[in-house]
């Protein structure tokens, strides 16, 4: 067992809004990607997803910042404090490598944060302790013959002469052969529903070797270098204290600590998108054709600009559903599923624009420009790996009906720490977390509260009013739709309205962001072209067509990327130097 | 928080009166006559499941203004087992 040292794991970090041209420690131990002797730059990435396994130097980076401590709530002696900040720091591991972030990154918060939800003081102690020694752990919740639909999970726990029997497999389990500690989801009663899974931690050195089995790892397109495996147990014993929580209560266990795993894992994918970005933007600065570079032909700049544009919606969104996690916990089951369905649509879009811009180049799995086709394979991974889109808004549409009923229009806008990016939160308190939301969706109420009542600027005002004007025909239309169409068996009509709901959702999220940082120090963000922007794209999402006024300010979206680009400084609301 | 149900005390609590209502909202989900489901069988057995609970826990405390937990229909898994219960918040309530 470890002995906890308070004092280097404590360290404050550093404020978001804080010294912006000092990076951040881990990336800063990254340093300049595009240096081809970086040890852990993109060449070196690149060659170890070419071999399909996690690259040992980008371990050992992560493991010399300690990054198993950011998983560790800090009452156990970790880092994680705010939810918020964890999806920063896995973001920069994404920038770098999706294999690694997610295999030696958010794949922890999946299999510790149910523990640090339901556990005893016996077994949070006990992860904490493997964390902070930076061994791997894994989740083994999902079954391949089930997918999502986790209550028909098979695998048995029975209860044995004052012990648990496991017996079973989970399939396509990350790092499942590795891990120092693994979470498992089991059947612990035959009854359909709801109350017949228990989540049991498991010691893998503990149990007897003959009754744990590892199966032969999968091989995938994308994130090439996780090690994706399964697990067997044949009637393998375990200590009755293995049980995290009570037996039956899994689900909600789960349907509880998914939300921050949902959003967090959201704003972490991101960095994938910053690097592409960046990877096409060095590509077009370079390039010359017609006499100019790409970047100066004004269809590849209205391009690239909205690209940067998507990047800062997908961050208010995600920032203010992981800031939500603390400010609003009865309400982000809505709010991290909406996310976790709208931040990976996005995305992919941005890559596949970003992926004809590169050209040629977006095949080539060596040169300068590798690094983009590996993020591109791994991207899609990443969205589906926790959650797909479609399960996502299956887990929203029952419970929007309700708030078209009692919240829209009615409710009133949350405190503005929500969105006050520099603003500290309360630790992350897992119990305060709800299995369904309640009718006070706040986020929402930003939409009327800033877009309708605050907003002077004339072309955002026409903007505010068509998202207003979407807000009440969802009311209209959640309110009129059949009682069917809000159960499993909802048809494509309540699907579309739940798209529309997160379209609606991240503008609320960007306006919120965007009047609640006027002290941000980089003036862009207090300006209005950012948010200008990006409520333009998501009403172009929504069908509008695109607001002649809007185009001045896709023009300033622009010149802050490049300007940012030279900098170094990343793609998102905050902008920090990278290197 | 505003609720449209009548403040607790001036209600006469009815347990056939929720059990009927109980019926006809689950009828409803799943667009057949009420007189097709059985109010001792299992949502379950209906295919509503563990999200189905979300809807049921959110009408619930709408027709009632009481709040019940999100899992309602996990920890009472037939229309009479969620009446008894219903029924039993209600006259406390009362
Ligand atoms: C890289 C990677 C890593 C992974 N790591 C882990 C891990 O560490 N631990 C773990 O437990 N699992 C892991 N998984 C498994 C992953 O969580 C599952 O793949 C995921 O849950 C989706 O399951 P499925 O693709 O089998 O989809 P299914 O649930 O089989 O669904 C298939 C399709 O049906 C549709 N559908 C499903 N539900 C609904 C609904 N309610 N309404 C309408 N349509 C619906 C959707 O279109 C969906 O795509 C990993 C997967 C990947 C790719």
């Amino acid at each position: 067992m470890t002995v906890i040292d308070p004092s280097p794991r404590q360290a404050e970090r550093l404020g978001p809004l804080d010294e912006l041209d000092t990076p951040e420690p881990l990336e800063a131990l990254f340093g300049d990607p595009a240096d081809p002797g970086n040890p852990v730059g993109h060449q070196a990435f690149v060659d170890a997803d070419e071999r399909g396994d996690f690259l040992p130097a980008g371990r050992k980076t992560l493991e010399s910042f300690g990054i198993g401590a950011e998983f560790v709530p800090r009452a156990l002696g970790g880092r994680l404090g705010q939810a918020d900040d964890l999806a920063r720091v896995l973001r920069t591991v994404f920038r770098h490598d999706g294999a690694l972030a997610l295999g030696l990154g958010a794949i922890n918060l999946i299999a510790s944060s149910t523990v640090w939800a339901a556990g005893d003081a016996g077994q949070r102690r006990w992860l904490a302790s493997v964390l902070l020694d930076n061994h791997p752990t894994a989740g083994a919740i999902t079954e391949l013959a089930h997918g999502d639909d986790l209550s028909r999970t098979r695998l048995r726990a029975t209860e044995r002469e004052g012990g648990v029997v496991l017996d079973g497999r989970k399939e396509v389990i990350n790092n499942v052969a590795r891990a120092h500690a693994v979470t498992v989801l089991a059947r612990t009663s035959e009854e359909p529903g709801s109350r017949s899974h228990t989540l049991f931690l498991v010691d893998p050195a503990a149990v007897p070797r003959e009754r744990m089995r590892f199966l032969p790892r999968y091989r995938t397109s994308g994130m090439r270098g996780t090690h994706l495996g399964g697990v067997e147990f044949l009637d393998c014993p375990l200590p009755a204290s293995a049980a995290v929580g009570g037996y039956g209560d899994a689900m909600e266990t789960i349907l509880r600590c998914f939300q921050v795993t949902k959003s967090v894992a959201s704003g972490a994918a991101l960095g994938m998108v910053d690097t592409m970005l960046r990877t096409v933007v060095d590509f077009g600065t370079q390039r010359r054709l017609y006499g100019r570079s790409v970047t100066e032909l004004p269809y590849v700049e209205a391009e690239l600009a909205d690209v940067f544009t998507d990047l800062l919606i997908c961050d208010a969104m995600t920032t203010t559903a992981c800031r939500a996690l603390h400010v609003l916990p009865r309400q982000t089951s809505v709010y991290a599923a909406a996310t976790k369905y709208l931040v990976p649509e996005i995305e992919q879009h941005a890559a596949d624009r970003l992926a004809l811009v590169l050209g040629a180049r977006s095949f080539l799995r060596e040169g300068p420009h590798a690094a983009f086709q590996k993020h591109f394979r791994d991207l899609p991974v990443a969205a589906l790996a926790h959650s797909g889109a479609t399960v996502c808004l299956a887990t929203i549409i029952p419970q929007l009906p309700r708030l078209a009923r009692r919240s829209w229009f009615t409710s009133s806008a949350p405190e503005p720490a929500l969105f006050q990016l520099g603003r500290p939160l309360p630790d992350l308190d897992f119990g305060q977390l709800e299995a369904n939301a309640g009718p006070d969706d706040q986020i929402v109420a930003t939409l009327l509260d800033v877009g309708q009542d605050r907003v002077t600027d004339p072309t955002l005002r026409t903007l505010c009013g068509r998202l207003v004007d979407e807000l009440r025909i969802l009311r209209d239309g959640w309110r009129a739709l059949a009682p069917r169409n809000r159960t499993p068996f909802a048809g494509p009509v309540g699907f579309e309205l739940a798209e529309r709901y997160a379209v609606v959702l991240a503008a609320s999220a960007c306006l919120g962001v965007w009047w609640h940082n006027q002290d941000h120090p980089n003036p862009f963000m207090r300006d209005t072209a950012w948010v200008v922007s990006a409520l333009d794209r998501l009403t172009v999402r929504l069908g509008h067509e695109p607001l002649p006024q809007a185009q001045s300010a896709t023009r300033q979206v622009f010149a802050e990327l490049l300007s940012r680009h030279a900098e170094h400084r990343a793609f998102d609301l905050i902008g920090r130097r990278l290197h | 928080m505003a609720t449209s149900a009548p403040a607790p005390g001036t209600r006469i609590v009815d347990r056939e009166e929720i059990r009927s209502k109980l019926l006809s909202l689950v009828a409803s989900y799943l667009e057949q006559p009420v007189t097709d489901i059985q109010s001792d069988v299992k949502l379950v057995e209906y295919g509503l499941d563990s999200i189905f609970a979300l809807t049921l826990c959110g009408d619930v405390e709408d027709e009632y203004g009481i709040e019940v937990k999100s899992t309602l229909a996990w920890d009472h898994p037939t229309v009479d087992a969620i009446t008894d219960h219903l029924y039993d918040t209600l006259t406390a309530e009362a």
